[in-house]
């Protein structure tokens, strides 16, 4: 009997007719931690690699991380399943009433947390309101060839699709918004919807177990809606009431 | 310490100096958003007017406006194309016969920009009717392209809201599934991340 | 006063808000400063804003996965698997994913250079026309037996073309080594099959369809022949049948990131793989009551269960869950195959699986589907061979040496004296694309293209029940004055003349690729069929490869596998230390990841280290030498010592310390020069019976140095209040 979770759409103010809900569901039985979902968001959306000093003070900037935790002691010691963690597009989010500026904002279209890069002014209230850690801060300027001569023939596989950010504004996984709105525009070209599995992110894409799912929430026909409807299903720190887009599978037997 | 400071400018001169000084950071500003709007030099002095008087289309040369997010700037390749049969003659015309000959690209300074936090796609607004002169102006008037009004987002929102707006020109028989489409099409189209991300 | 104020003044004024905002700010992002090549200079069919999107094959191991690489303005993007390609069938690995940062490398090597001497960086740029004259001066003024190839395990296609040259000067045929190939134990793996089923190849283990996986250290989930492949298999295994989940259980010293997911994890003691697999056997001979094989019939399950360190009543569990199993697989891999005894574990655990019948089965053992062009697997060279190889160097008799695609320098151990053996060597060609350790230790560099700008094939070892040849083509024009091996090659047999220009009679390496290509169009079963070879090679770089549609996995047959005897002796180990060495291949960053800043900064999975080398220490051990987090402490083996950080790892055995080779380079670009430690250095050339390197064969002391070096890790953060760095 599947366990009722609070599903975003059931309380979502959003819009009518709009081209969907997005949601994503991680089978952590079948996530490896081998962190090809972690290279490939940081190869499509510019994310800068900041270097062993700064990555030891906790400022690597990936936008998805795989936690792993010890259970017990030697001999008898597990690691709990790899747990793939990036924002969770919650439906109510933290991150969003204490920005000054509305750089973090929520789309009333689409029920996403949306990070406003020429709005934010770096007071990273919003990553220390994430129950999820999921943001992350540009302390330098990371992109800059001026000031990282390495990144002037590294730039050449930036995705022009998405914004390079610079020093002093926050950042998160935005499920890959310009590919959503790629396969709009490609749909609407057409003239028909967005077929379900037409949008795939970058982690997903690459998930050597396709251990992750993406597509419409709001669609009770597609993928995601049904591998997100079964017991094993969870959200992350559910008790906050922050009614996350991501669904987590248990693993384990 | 504070309160000697605010003493000091709360008198007469100190009221106009913060003016004065108010007044510079304005006009600087002023200054430099109109320095900004300038159309840039180019490389040659297209003379659109010309082209687009001999019936030439936009998307013979920008084709790119009809499929994706840019429309393109020609290479000297497509000049040449036609330009091959034209006399070389003028002071604009043996510029792009070196061009040409040395197989050199033109270095054409894009004007209609937006900033690179703006991802701006050219083929939903030709589909959604647009025509190119709504937002680039009458270019048969120009002769290099300048820019007929300030790109920025103001700009666009209002565009966004007019075509969305309830109204006897969006809606003529007020119908309420119409009203309910136009509603849910401006709520997308003014959402942030239509654009920013 | 009535001034009108028009749109654009209002606007201008409009605009201060957000001037200072962009004060504020920082005047908006940095992207702005990219330079990048004029958009002016495109092809016309390029419509700007566009993505093109090209079939390739990743080049960042030898497994031979498919790649669709997104391409814009002649810039490659964003790599991506291949869907169609049989081995990856869409996917890739964080190594596939960041090929791009190999492509556009700030150290590539940019043009042909001559160095002043070896090892200096100082070097003179050439042009290709005299690098070109150099190498047929080598080909031609050296005698046949005075010339040796080195060779690496991608790309193939290069490996026939040196193959048909040697053969064509009447040369030795190239060597061929890849660190991966040496800790993946390819030859024992092979040298099994042979000893099981009296026939040759690689081993296939179709976890996909087993219900019960026991894998003896192999970590086919990290960089073991085909990742991407077998984690499509495990995917499958657990979650393929809805009705049931596929069990796994893991026998290694310490969990590795393949480790972290078995429902069980049997920490053996290093060594006594072999006779746990056999005392196994025994216990599942008895609960299926068949009479006891020759093959386990000398195994002792008391006296393996207390070699090993493991109970009596979990070798029995184990045993009656193998028994059980409708389908169940034994694999053999990683550490338990690098042991003096490696080749006897191996046997054991192909006999394991003839025990259960399972051989030449769903769920079971194959042998790998050959690929197209070839008549059977030819396995890279082992540890002997190359001893055998560096001892021909040392000998002064190999006059001129070209080495592509391996970097011998850094990946071997030590202690075999390639670098001795080299400065013998009067002249060493390099076409190596990047500044590694044997680049710098050799005369010229020739640099060949990157993968992403070549042409190529590569036949496909193993990973699918299919044969498979994945096909390369450039998705970028060449970024650097780089020339593709083949084309210097092919320019130089023409420039020797004679009999070599009239064999290697081709324009190019495409041509070359073609020659070969026109042997497919008559071949059977291929997905795509085409009348002559133009068509034919058009849809080969269109889908990226051919492939057959059909099941071409060998059932072998279980033969006299269950009749083999087994001595129930452990392995031996060399040095006095204390504990037992266990290195590895870093699951993420693997052999030649160092130089690419993503793979640097993407986390190991499990001690979640970023950046640096790490040796693995059971926290008792920790306390009782005195050691914490981060310590540095110095490693002795008998044939060396490094110095690295400490991590305290809870999930590995108190008498094992282990460590990731992967870093550690004197070379090879900014990124990775200079950085962590490499466990080669610790390892002798003591070989197994295959003749693979036993390199989880030593045993080291371990001392603390004093030194604390702080690891960047994702897990902990030190704060900005802590210290970070070297103390």
């Amino acid at each position: 009997m599947p366990k009722e979770l609070k599903s975003p759409t059931s309380s979502a103010n959003t819009a009518q007719d709009v081209q969907g809900i997005w949601g994503m569901v991680v089978d952590q039985d079948l996530c490896t931690g081998c962190q090809a979902c972690v290279a490939a968001c940081s190869m499509e959306n510019n994310v800068p690699f900041v270097g062993e000093v700064d990555a030891g003070y906790g400022r690597s900037m990936q936008w998805i991380r795989i936690e792993r935790f010890w259970q017990g002691s030697y001999p008898n010691i597990k690691a709990t399943p790899y747990q793939p963690v990036m924002c969770q597009n919650c439906h109510n989010a933290p991150c969003e009433p204490v920005c000054p500026v509305y750089a973090s904002v929520h789309s009333l279209s689409e029920d996403l947390n949306l990070q406003v890069y020429n709005r934010c002014v770096g007071t990273r209230y919003c990553a220390n309101n994430c129950p999820y850690e999921a943001r992350v801060f540009n302390w330098r300027d990371y992109m800059d060839p001026r000031q990282r001569p390495e990144l002037v023939t590294l730039a050449n596989h930036f995705n022009p699709d998405v914004t390079v950010r610079r020093r002093g504004v926050m950042e998160k996984c935005t499920f890959c918004i310009q590919r959503i709105r790629h396969a709009e525009d490609t749909a609407a070209s057409e003239n028909r919807d967005i077929r379900d599995g037409e949008v795939v992110p970058a982690c997903a894409q690459a998930c050597p177990a396709s251990a992750i799912t993406f597509g419409r929430i709001d669609d009770p026909t597609t993928k995601v809606s049904q591998a997100a409807d079964t017991s094993r299903g969870s959200h992350l720190l559910e008790e906050l009431g922050t009614i996350p887009h991501v669904t987590y599978l248990a693993g384990g037997a | 310490m504070i309160k000697k400071l605010f003493n000091v400018l709360n008198q007469p001169l100190g009221r106009i100096g913060i003016f004065i000084i108010a007044l510079v950071v304005l006009s600087g500003a002023v200054w430099g958003i109109a320095q900004a709007q300038k159309p840039p030099q180019q490389p040659i002095q297209f003379p659109h007017n010309l082209h687009v008087r001999l019936g030439i289309q936009c998307l013979y040369c920008h084709p790119g406006a009809l499929r994706g997010p840019s429309p393109g700037i020609p290479t000297e390749t497509k000049c040449w194309g036609c330009h091959q049969q034209i006399a070389i003659q003028g002071t604009e015309l043996p510029k792009l016969a070196a061009y040409v000959k040395n197989n050199q690209p033109i270095d054409w300074v894009p004007v209609a920009q937006v900033p690179d936090f703006v991802h701006f796609v050219h083929r939903p607004h030709i589909a959604a009717g647009l025509n190119c002169e709504d937002c680039h102006g009458n270019v048969s008037n120009m002769t290099v392209y300048q820019n007929p009004q300030v790109m920025n987002m103001g700009w666009c929102l209002n565009c966004h809201r007019a075509k969305t707006a309830n109204n006897p020109q969006n809606n003529p028989t007020n119908d309420p599934a119409v009203a309910a489409k136009l509603e849910a099409l401006r709520v997308k189209l003014t959402d942030c991340s239509t654009c920013h991300y | 006063m009535d001034k009108k104020i028009s749109r654009r003044d209002f606007l201008k004024v409009a605009g201060v808000g957000a001037a200072t905002t962009a004060v504020l700010t920082g005047c908006g992002p940095a992207s702005r400063y990219v330079t990048r090549q004029p958009y002016t200079k495109m092809p016309e069919y390029t419509y700007n804003g566009l993505s093109t999107y090209y079939a390739t094959t990743c080049r960042e191991c030898s497994a031979g996965c498919g790649l669709i690489v997104r391409t814009m303005q002649g810039r490659a993007l964003k790599a991506e698997g291949n869907q169609n390609n049989p081995v990856n069938l869409g996917k890739t690995c964080a190594r596939g994913q960041t090929t791009l940062e190999g492509l556009y490398n700030p150290d590539r090597v940019t043009d042909p250079i001559q160095r002043d001497s070896r090892g200096s960086t100082i070097a003179k740029k050439m042009d290709w026309n005299s690098a070109i004259q150099v190498v047929a001066d080598a080909l031609s003024k050296n005698k046949p037996d005075e010339i040796a190839f080195l060779m690496g395990l991608a790309p193939d296609h290069l490996f026939d073309l040196v193959t048909d040259l040697t053969k064509a000067i009447g040369a030795a045929a190239p060597i061929r080594f890849g660190a991966l190939g040496m800790f993946e134990a390819r030859a024992t793996l092979v040298q099994a099959a042979s000893d099981m089923f009296g026939q040759e190849g690689l081993p296939f283990f179709d976890i996909g369809n087993a219900d019960l996986v026991f894998s003896f250290g192999a970590n086919f989930l990290e960089t073991w022949l085909s990742p991407v492949a077998q984690t499509r298999g495990y995917s499958q295994l657990r979650r393929g049948n809805p009705n049931r989940r596929g069990y796994f259980v893991q026998f290694e010293p310490r969990i590795s990131q393949t480790g972290a997911k078995a429902d069980e994890w049997i920490p053996v003691k290093p060594g006594t793989e072999a006779l746990v697999v056999l005392a196994i056997g025994r216990l599942v001979a008895e609960a299926n009551n068949i009479t006891l094989p020759t093959a386990f019939s000398n195994a002792d399950v008391n006296a393996a269960a207390a070699a090993a360190d493991v109970s009596v009543d979990t070798l029995k569990h184990l045993a009656s869950l193998f028994a059980s199993a409708r389908r169940p697989l034994a694999i053999p891999g990683g550490a338990a195959l690098g042991e003096s005894n490696g080749l006897q574990t191996a046997d054991a655990v192909l006999a394991l699986n003839a025990l259960v019948g399972n051989i030449g089965k769903d769920g079971g053992v194959f042998l790998s589907p050959v690929a197209p062009l070839t008549d059977a697997y030819h396995r890279p060279a082992n540890l002997k061979e190359m001893s055998d190889f560096v001892d021909l160097l040392k000998s002064g008799k190999i006059k001129v040496l070209f080495v592509h695609g391996v970097n011998p320098v850094f990946e071997l151990p030590k202690s075999l004296g390639l670098e001795d053996a080299m400065s013998k060597v009067l002249q060493i060609i390099s076409f190596s694309s990047f500044p590694d350790e044997t680049a710098l230790q050799s005369d010229y560099v020739f640099p060949d293209h990157h993968g992403l700008e070549s042409w190529g094939y590569q036949k496909v070892a193993t990973g699918t029940s299919s044969s498979v040849l994945s096909g390369a083509q450039p998705v970028i024009v060449p970024f650097f004055n780089t020339k593709a091996t083949a084309d210097v090659l092919l320019a130089a047999a023409q420039k020797i003349g004679g009999t070599l220009a009239s064999t290697l009679k081709f324009t190019d390496e495409l041509a070359y690729i073609q020659s070969k290509l026109s042997t497919l169009i008559s071949e059977p079963d291929g997905f795509f069929s085409a009348p002559e070879i133009n068509t034919f090679t058009a849809s080969f770089q269109q889908y990226g490869g051919w492939w057959k549609t059909t099941d071409n996995r060998v059932a072998p047959s279980a033969g006299d596998a269950l009749n083999k005897t087994f001595n129930t002796s452990a392995a031996q180990f060399n040095g006095d230390g204390d504990y037992f060495f266990l290195p590895f291949v870093a699951p993420v960053m693997a052999e030649a990841g160092a130089n690419k800043p993503h793979l640097q900064e993407t986390a190991d999975p499990t001690t979640t280290v970023m950046w640096n080398t790490w040796v693995e220490i059971n926290p008792d051990t920790a306390k009782q030498l005195g050691i914490q987090d981060d310590d540095v402490v110095s490693i002795t083996s008998s044939a060396g010592t490094v110095e690295a950080s400490v991590y305290v790892y809870p999930a590995i055995r108190p008498d094992t310390i282990a460590m990731p080779f992967g870093q550690g380079h004197a070379a090879y670009g900014q990124f990775a020069q200079g950085r962590g430690a490499n466990p080669a250095d610790l390892l002798s050339n003591s070989t197994n019976e295959a003749g693979d390197l036993a390199f989880a064969s030593m045993k080291v002391s371990v001392k603390k140095t004093g030194k604390k070096r702080q690891l960047s890790r994702l897990e902990g953060v030190l704060g900005v209040y802590g210290k970070f760095g070297q103390q």
